[in-house]
């Protein structure tokens, strides 16, 4: 039983391992929405270190998702650059940029730092449209080729499937690390008190910058992933309205858990799912959802995770 | 001797029932097309007006016995007017449902999304919308929709026979904007005009009176703004409060009975580009469309209390295009099936005569679309 | 043809859209001045606000009727969704509040959806009128009536909060949450009565623009935005600043449209909130 409860999560890593063959009997469609998944996944969980916690509030992450998103896309589309390449530049560029916003911006407080993010997530958009040349603009970029490696092209499914899920196991595990680290526990009591811990000496405004461009980089890197997957790209997906789907997902999940928002993704991206018959009332019941989850379990989804699991082991702890 | 008469008598029957049941489960298994359409979200104000009209059509086929003895059957599901949520349930479509063909779509991103979808997986898509298909690039798709370009073409011809040469542009920002202003560009010299500026506006903004004002000075004698819907009769609204009494061009999308509600009390010259759909009465006798259209418009009064329109036409047509195809490839084979659509010619549709080809995926003509004018309510032909 | 009559215009264009992006930052500051919370609900009692009037008009109420009668019923749903589902979780972290009024909004805005459909809905102008010929330039009639109406609603607000026991105490709360408690004064009551005026004055906000615009279920996202520029940019203490700050912002928006691009004119005004953001953080008449 304790070994259960030590390695417990080789359970939902063997799951991601087989699903292609087991729930998903080999279908590209079932393959394509875990692919989804685990995209928003690593998106969420940059959220969460930067939100869950440093304490820092953003409504704008998509903003990051789609510079990496048409960095892959409008480099290997129209510039014939390979995909991984891309991908490099791209989060290479998010970071530069989320460099140069962080000590600015995140100085800011609650509110306004809740505005700023959401104003840079509208100029990035906006910038989309406008650069129509570049970028496509509100019409779109089209002919994104598939994610290749060296040569081996990934243009099927289940292959991408399975380069996007350790991309994601990855990011997790570099995230709990960090987590984990003095590193992470400085950000942990910059949330709870950043006037105390700067008495303490520390420079606040370095670490939450640090973990503001992982964040960003991470979300660049979804976004190259997502590019390769949709073929194609267009500004409606990397607004305002996105940034508040991870949101959503984020305290859904169960924000500053790391694991939380893995449940939050894997949530909400299932929901339509359930509720394609009725389309119409889908907005009401994501919602009504998430009124519940925030008045009868703050801890998301994952809390009531982990105390049915407490539950589980008190008793076998006797 | 005995035995070998049983015996063939025995192989015979194992035959049939073998060959009879496959045969059997063939002739009951409908042929599967997915249907995305905008049903919430910005665009789904028309995306009830395509599911409706394709939902019919597919009716009114089983109707009269289906194809090739089998039914159809559309499997719809809401693009949520996003361009991944379009993608997400094409893939569905193709890999769970198991559809021979797409049809859908209503805007050029979401479009493309799906048609990235169509063909990956080798799956006839008929979009309509103001995508241009390019037929090397995108093998396995096709647009029941107008040309974009002859919405622009009839009314510059229009405006050419006007004497009207000077036109600025007030386009929106999206895909509908970029569209409309590119094209307005490419066909100008053509017809003798010039471009004399060019603004955009926020769809949703209260106010565009400052784009107009700026527009004004440099002394237009039109206004192109490609947009639909509430936009538009913002834009002729807009123009009406300036006091600019000169013709404004919008979208064919317009071409429906919500936007004459939309501008019933707007003053100032509107021109509405459409199909023969949105203006029946004035198609002549002896154009083979009419009978289609008079009778499609005939079974959606009777079963939803209003004629169809543009919009319904474009996936009625959608969905005869594959009917038609089906007839010549009863096995739906995605390549055949795409083969097949592509040697389509002559098709009478309620958009015009499709002809497709191996350069064309589009299938109509110019002379398919006309100029209409927005008068006392109704809709007047200016242009045929 | 020097005539500046559009120079003009531009004026007019920013001052009709500044006068709703104003009215929508009162709602707001006035929500977080009490319970120091912004709700990003404030888009959807714009628009219910408006549905709900447009729907008791076409069922035969005359207008005046149906303004006061949508009044009450935003104002009473504002009430009910701060009791029911704001007080419960008022000590959650400010992340928490923030997400639940996003899921308020998600949920009004799933329910005018079924509601009032997704097609737009027309209410005409509170009166009728041809546009108003200034200087060469025009103005609607209703953009007269939206700025009568925000600047009754600042006297009312003045006189409430200046004049009246209820309204002192209620700013007290405000400024000094314990100490106010300690006095007696009950923050409860105090939260609940500012989520009540401001989901009243964003449906009045709706109301008196929805003769300009074409109302649907989605339409209360963008104001809500511009609505939320105007109160950083002004400042979420500061009542007046924010409706100067909301006429600031629809002028810059139209010069800018006018004089500089129309096609960037939102990647400037946004790069210019941010520039205020990060300069005078507090915005441009709030105290640090």
């Amino acid at each position: 039983m304790k070994l259960l409860k030590q390695f417990w999560w080789i359970l939902p890593l063997a799951f991601i391992a087989f699903y292609p063959v087991t729930l998903a009997g080999g279908s590209p469609y079932w393959s394509g929405l875990l692919i989804f998944v685990g995209i928003y996944v690593i998106l969420t969980v940059g959220l969460d270190l930067l939100m869950g916690y440093t304490g820092q509030i953003s409504v704008g992450h998509a903003a990051y998702f789609a510079i990496g998103a048409y960095a892959s896309g409008i480099l290997t589309a129209k510039y014939g650059f390979s995909p991984l390449g891309a991908m490099v530049i791209g989060m290479v560029l998010t970071g530069i940029v989320a460099w140069a916003l962080g000590r600015p911006v995140l100085a800011l407080k609650e509110y306004y730092l809740a505005m700023a993010t959401l104003a840079f997530n509208e100029i990035v958009v906006t910038l989309i449209i406008g650069l129509e040349w570049l970028t496509g603009g509100a019409s779109g970029l089209r002919d994104i080729p598939s994610f290749s490696i060296f040569g081996l092209v990934l243009s099927n499914h289940v292959h991408y499937y399975y380069f996007v899920w350790a991309i994601v196991i990855i990011v997790i595990a570099c995230s709990l690390a960090v987590v984990r680290s003095p590193f992470g526990r400085t950000l942990v009591a910059i949330h709870s008190d950043e006037v105390a811990a700067r008495a303490f000496g520390v420079d606040t405004a370095k670490y939450k910058t640090r973990i503001f461009v992982l964040a960003s980089v991470f979300a660049s890197m979804a976004g190259s992933l997502f590019t390769h997957y949709m073929g194609f790209l267009a500004p409606d997906d990397f607004g305002v309205l996105t940034s508040i789907n991870i949101l959503v997902m984020l305290f859904l999940g169960g924000i500053g858990t790391i694991f939380g928002p893995i449940l939050g993704a894997f949530f909400m991206k299932l929901l339509p799912e359930l509720t394609y018959q009725i389309h119409d009332y889908e907005l009401l019941l994501s919602g009504l959802i998430l009124i519940i989850v925030l008045v009868f379990m703050p801890k998301g989804l994952f809390g009531i995770f982990t105390a049915i699991w407490e539950k589980m082991f008190a008793k076998a702890d006797k | 001797m005995k035995k070998f008469f049983v015996l063939i008598i025995l192989c015979s029957v194992f035959v049939i029932f073998t060959g009879v049941g496959p045969i059997m489960a063939q002739t009951k298994a409908p042929y599967k097309i997915g249907g995305i359409f905008p049903l919430t979200g910005y665009l789904s104000w028309l995306g009830e007006y395509k599911k409706k009209g394709s939902e019919l059509k597919v009716e009114l086929i089983n109707k009269a016995g289906g194809i090739n003895g089998r039914q159809l059957e559309l499997v719809v599901y809401d693009d949520q007017s996003s361009p991944e949520t379009g993608s997400r349930v094409a893939q569905r479509l193709v890999s769970k449902d198991g559809v021979i063909a797409m049809i859908g779509t209503a805007s050029v991103p979401i479009s493309g999304a799906v048609a990235s979808i169509g063909n990956r997986y080798k799956i006839p898509t008929i979009i309509g919308s103001g995508y241009e298909v390019d037929s090397k690039k995108d093998h396995f798709v096709f647009n029941s929709a107008h040309k974009t370009d002859f919405a622009v073409e009839r009314p510059f011809e229009y405006f050419k026979g006007k004497g009207i040469t000077k036109v600025a542009l007030l386009m929106p920002i999206g895909p509908l904007g970029e569209l409309g202003g590119g094209l307005a560009r490419k066909y100008a010299p053509k017809y003798g005009i010039t471009i004399v500026g060019e603004e955009r506006f926020d769809v949703k903004a209260p106010d565009i009176t400052a784009q107009l004002a700026k527009l004004r000075t440099l002394g237009p004698q039109a206004v192109f703004s490609f947009c639909t819907g509430e936009p538009a009769a913002l834009v002729a609204r807009s123009m009406a409060q300036l006091g600019m009494n000169i013709p404004v061009l919008v979208s064919h999308g317009n071409a429906n009975p919500g936007f004459l509600k939309l501008v019933s009390n707007v003053n100032i010259p509107i021109l509405v580009p459409a199909g023969r759909a949105a203006a029946p009465e004035s198609i002549p006798d002896n154009d083979p469309c009419k009978r289609v259209i008079l009778d499609f418009n005939k079974a959606h009064q009777q079963k939803f209390g209003e004629p169809a329109n543009y919009y319904s036409a474009e996936m009625v047509d959608a969905v005869d295009i594959i009917a038609a195809a089906l007839k010549v490839v009863p096995t739906a084979d995605g390549e055949k099936l795409q083969d097949a659509i592509e040697k389509t010619k002559g098709l009478v549709g309620m958009n015009g005569i499709y002809n497709f080809s191996t350069t064309d995926h589009h299938g109509t003509v110019l002379q398919d679309m006309m100029v209409l004018t927005v008068k006392d309510g109704k809709w007047q032909v200016l242009l045929k | 043809m020097t005539d500046f009559s559009h120079i003009v215009q531009f004026f007019f264009s920013g001052l009709t859209s500044g006068s709703m992006y104003a009215l929508i930052a009162v709602s707001l500051v006035i929500v977080y001045k009490v319970s120091l919370l912004i709700c990003f609900a404030q888009g959807e009692f714009f628009v219910i606000g408006a549905l709900a009037m447009v729907t008791l008009v076409s069922k035969g109420l005359p207008m005046p009727l149906a303004f006061v009668l949508s009044i009450l019923i935003s104002t009473v749903l504002g009430a009910l969704v701060q009791r029911m589902l704001i007080k419960p979780i008022q000590n959650a972290g400010i992340g928490n509040l923030i997400v639940m009024t996003i899921a308020i909004s998600l949920t009004l805005r799933g329910a005018a959806l079924l509601v009032w459909g997704k097609e737009s809905h027309i209410l005409k102008p509170f009166s009728s009128g041809a546009p108003i010929p200034v200087l060469g330039a025009t103005l609607q009639p209703q953009v007269l009536w939206i700025i009568s109406i925000t600047i009754v609603v600042l006297i009312m607000i003045w006189i409430f909060f200046e004049k009246t026991k209820l309204g002192i105490a209620m700013r007290a709360c405000a400024e000094n949450r314990l100490g106010a408690s300690l006095m007696g004064i009950s923050t409860d009551k105090a939260a609940l009565l500012a989520w009540a005026w401001g989901s009243g004055i964003g449906a009045l906000a709706g109301m008196a623009v929805a003769p300009l615009l074409f109302m649907q279920y989605g339409s209360g996202v963008m104001p809500m935005v511009k609505g939320f520029i105007a109160v950083s940019i002004g400042g979420l203490s500061s009542i007046v600043g924010s409706v100067v700050a909301g006429l600031l912002l629809g002028t810059v928006e139209a010069y800018t449209i006018g004089l500089i691009s129309s096609k960037f004119s939102d990647t400037i005004v946004f790069s210019l909130l941010m520039v205020v953001l990060i300069f005078k953080p507090s915005g441009l008449f709030g105290k640090g």
